[in-house]
């Protein structure tokens, strides 16, 4: 290095004489040199890269009567030097461009010197740092600038490489933390898998899900049926009694559970909707007034669903499988079936058929002939009757299997009460095995067409109680019996199939009513002067006097037998 | 004392009379070098004179050398002062005030039996705008002839986020030794008090 006898002021040494002025100036330079020193130190130290060029530029007036104007960084970006104004020089840009790599002397205006320093990394080119000055400075000043542009360089690329890493560190950081919360929503999921799997799997039923996903949860957990009524509850506070909502309300919610296909809020509920068949419906509830739900207790709650869908589809499957082999069942043993086929089935199905039994038909009139809701009817009448039984459609009527003695008036009152119109029921006689039960339903069958013959309105008629009925129709040949008919009434039945009139009918009633015209009038729906006129026919067809006893008893005999033989042809 | 003692930041060592320049960043930089510096004189029973630059950081200096009393000699054994009763008393700086406040500080210290002294000072209020705070360099040189003839270590704090590179380069040209990320810059070329003068009036 050079030492030159002016100072970076430009000024000419002091009252110490030209000799220690020079060894001033040295120790000076060196002195100089120390502070780029720790410039450098300092701004390699930095990692901002405002900081290290805010740095350079705010040491120039401590190392020489030059300045930094700025920077022209490689990205096209011009960054003003400290105090100096933000534009960058005009016709500055097209000269660094020209420069490329290396340094040279720039124009700037009102300057007698400025030059562009190259900023080199270790990547590369960084730009150009430009400095300037009123004069040209002295080869040390220059030196001085030249080592500031490489440091700062140096500094910047560093920086940059910092950036980086740091961009790089935090970024595998966040990928870390977002891998870790994966992993714990993950594990979390894995716990309600595992847990709610065991309770589908233990047969714990709908208080083992309930309880799961309170433990899973630490909430109240509630499990209703469709309609609302609470299936199974776990944790504190369950209310007593159950509040139950208004039906539209229910089938509001449902819908919305239906449409929006995921839980939803409900006031202090989150609610899910456990539905494996359109007709197989349940809710399961949990109880959160503080609405402190998270992510994971949702995901509970949905898990807990698909295995309360998966129960409830388990136990309509049972329901329905049950269902079908009770109709089986029924059906095989009115048609006629082994006694041991018989009671097996049965014990399966827990039924008990080793006790007397009898079959039972009910017919409805009116409202009650819509089969299934006859049958439903059947079942709650017999429900209410406290009368155990298997039932099922038959012919359109519902046959009864049933043992013991049953109040079948009060089950026909249920039913029509139930129902509205009329009901008839035929009860047939008790059989000691299963395989006499085609034998008790036919005599049903025959009491309720008796019933139905005989008898008007709705009422029972039991097949053992039936009495002269039940022993005509027990008769084998029933030549005899035809030809007691034809004798005592054969005028009457041939009139009636000529002129389409019910003379044997009326005959009929007017016997079974003791001869009282009134009642018998009322019964036939007809005025007591047309009742007279039909009997007076009667007389004149059958050349009989009524009132005579002997004739009375024949006459009672044969409309009785004609009333079993029209039940046993099935022509009412 | 001929011997070096402990700075206590970054197991350097300085020797007596030394007026080191400590380059920070931040009050946790400064409390860090402040608590270290001041604990090893504490520890060793020197008497510690600081100038810190508010009431807060004189508390948080407080605690942080607590646990570091040495033996005591009647006295306090750690004063910290505020700019306002001693770089900036009477609202202006001067260097001549500023250098006997350090020098009785000391004396005083030595007839309450100390042998050795720890200044220490954080030069943020150069940065007020107070009549005097141009001479903070011509200040620092002629600090140098004090610890030259006394039994002392002097700390000058200098925060590199609110000093320009400028007062940088001027502070180490004043310095023998600067202390920047922990390493110790020596400069035997540093400007002596006559020679600052000299250059600074030309």
């Amino acid at each position: 290095m050079t030492a030159e006898p002016v100072t970076p002021g430009g000024v000419a040494a002091g009252p110490a004489g030209p000799a220690a002025v020079t060894d001033e100036n040295l120790r000076q330079r060196l002195g100089e040199f120390r502070a780029l020193l720790v410039i450098s130190l300092l701004m390699t130290e930095s990692v901002s890269e405002d900081q290290i060029l805010d740095l350079a530029a705010s040491s120039a007036p401590g190392l020489g009567p030059w300045r930094i104007d700025g920077y022209s960084l490689t990205d096209g970006q011009w960054r003003p030097g400290t105090g100096r104004p933000y534009s960058p020089p005009s016709g500055l840009a097209g000269r660094l461009a020209a420069l490329g790599g290396g340094g040279g002397k720039v124009e700037l205006s009102g300057r007698a010197w400025a030059w562009a320093f190259p900023l080199r990394g270790t990547g590369g080119p960084l730009g150009h740092l430009v400095a300037s000055s009123d004069r040209e400075p002295s080869a040390e000043e220059r030196f001085g600038i030249q080592v500031i542009a490489q440091q700062t360089g140096v500094a910047v690329s560093n920086a940059r490489l910092h950036a980086r890493e740091r961009a790089s560190a935090a970024e595998l950081a966040a990928a870390n933390a977002a891998l870790a919360e994966t992993v714990a929503n993950l594990r979390r999921t894995m716990d309600i898998h595992d847990r709610l799997t065991r309770v589908a799997v233990s047969g714990e039923g709908q208080p083992g899900i309930a309880r799961a996903l309170h433990e899973l949860t630490g909430m109240p957990v509630a499990i209703e049926d469709r309609y609302g009524n609470l299936s199974a509850w776990a944790g504190p506070g369950q209310p007593d009694p159950y509040p139950k909502e208004s039906f539209a309300k229910r089938e509001h919610l449902l819908r919305r559970l239906m449409r929006e296909g995921k839980p939803a809020r409900e006031g202090e509920r989150l609610t899910a909707l456990a539905s494996p068949r359109s007709d197989v419906i349940g809710v399961l509830a949990l109880i959160d007034p503080g609405r402190s739900a998270g992510s994971a207790d949702l995901v509970a709650l949905e898990h807990a669903a698909t295995v309360l869908s998966m129960e409830l589809a388990r136990l309509r499957g049972i329901a329905d499988t049950e269902l079908r082999l009770r109709r089986d069942l029924v059906h095989d043993l009115l048609s006629g079936t082994d006694d041991e086929s018989a009671l097996i089935r049965a014990e399966a199905l827990d039924y008990d058929l080793r006790r007397p039994h009898q079959a039972v038909l009910v017919e409805g009139k009116g409202r009650a002939r819509a089969y299934d809701a006859l049958l439903h009817a059947v079942r709650r009448a017999l429900r209410q009757a406290r009368q155990t039984g298997l039932c099922e459609t038959w012919s359109g009527q519902v046959a009864v299997v049933t043992a013991g003695q049953a109040d079948w008036d009060q089950v026909c009152r249920l039913v029509v009460s139930d129902l509205g119109g009329q009901c008839h029921i035929g009860v047939g006689g008790p059989c000691a095995r299963p395989s006499e039960l085609p034998r008790s339903l036919h005599e049903a069958a025959l009491a309720l067409r008796l019933q139905k013959t005989l008898l008007h309105g709705s009422g029972v008629c039991e097949y053992p109680k039936l009495g002269i009925f039940r022993m005509l129709a027990g008769i084998s040949d029933l030549t005899d019996v035809n030809a007691f008919v034809r004798e005592w009434l054969g005028h009457l039945i041939d009139y009636d199939a000529r002129r389409k009139a019910e003379l044997v009918h009326t005959l009929t009633q007017y016997l079974e009513h003791g001869g009282n015209y009134d009642a018998t009038a009322a019964e036939l729906s007809v005025h007591k002067s047309t009742l007279k006129y039909r009997l007076q026919r009667i007389r004149e067809l059958t050349g009989l006097e009524l009132n005579d006893p002997d004739v009375h008893f024949n006459l009672q005999l044969a409309t009785r037998a004609w009333g079993t033989l029209q039940a046993l042809y099935d022509k009412p | 004392m001929t011997g070096t003692v402990p700075s206590g930041i970054d197991e350097i060592s300085l020797l007596p009379g030394s007026h080191v320049c400590a380059f920070y960043r931040g009050d946790a930089g400064r409390d860090r070098l402040l608590s270290g510096y001041l604990g090893a004189g504490l520890a060793a029973g020197d008497k510690c004179i600081c100038v810190v630059d508010s009431e807060l950081t004189a508390k948080r200096i407080q605690s942080l050398t607590r646990s570091c009393g040495g033996p005591g000699h009647g006295g306090r054994q750690l004063d910290i002062h505020l700019p306002e009763s001693t770089y900036l008393a009477g609202g202006e700086f001067t260097t001549s005030h500023m250098l006997t406040f350090w020098t009785e500080g000391m004396m005083k210290a030595e007839l309450e039996g100390y042998s050795f002294f720890r200044l220490a000072g954080e030069m943020t209020w150069a940065l007020r705008d107070a009549p005097g705070v141009e001479n903070l360099i011509g200040y620092e040189s002629e600090l140098n002839r004090v610890t030259s003839s006394h039994p002392v270590v002097v700390l000058c704090l200098y925060d590199l986020d609110l000093f320009s590179g400028e007062v940088v380069i001027n502070v180490v040209k004043t310095h023998p030794q600067v202390l920047v990320q922990g390493v110790l810059v020596e400069n035997p070329y540093y400007l002596a008090p006559d020679e600052f003068l000299r250059s600074a009036r030309v």
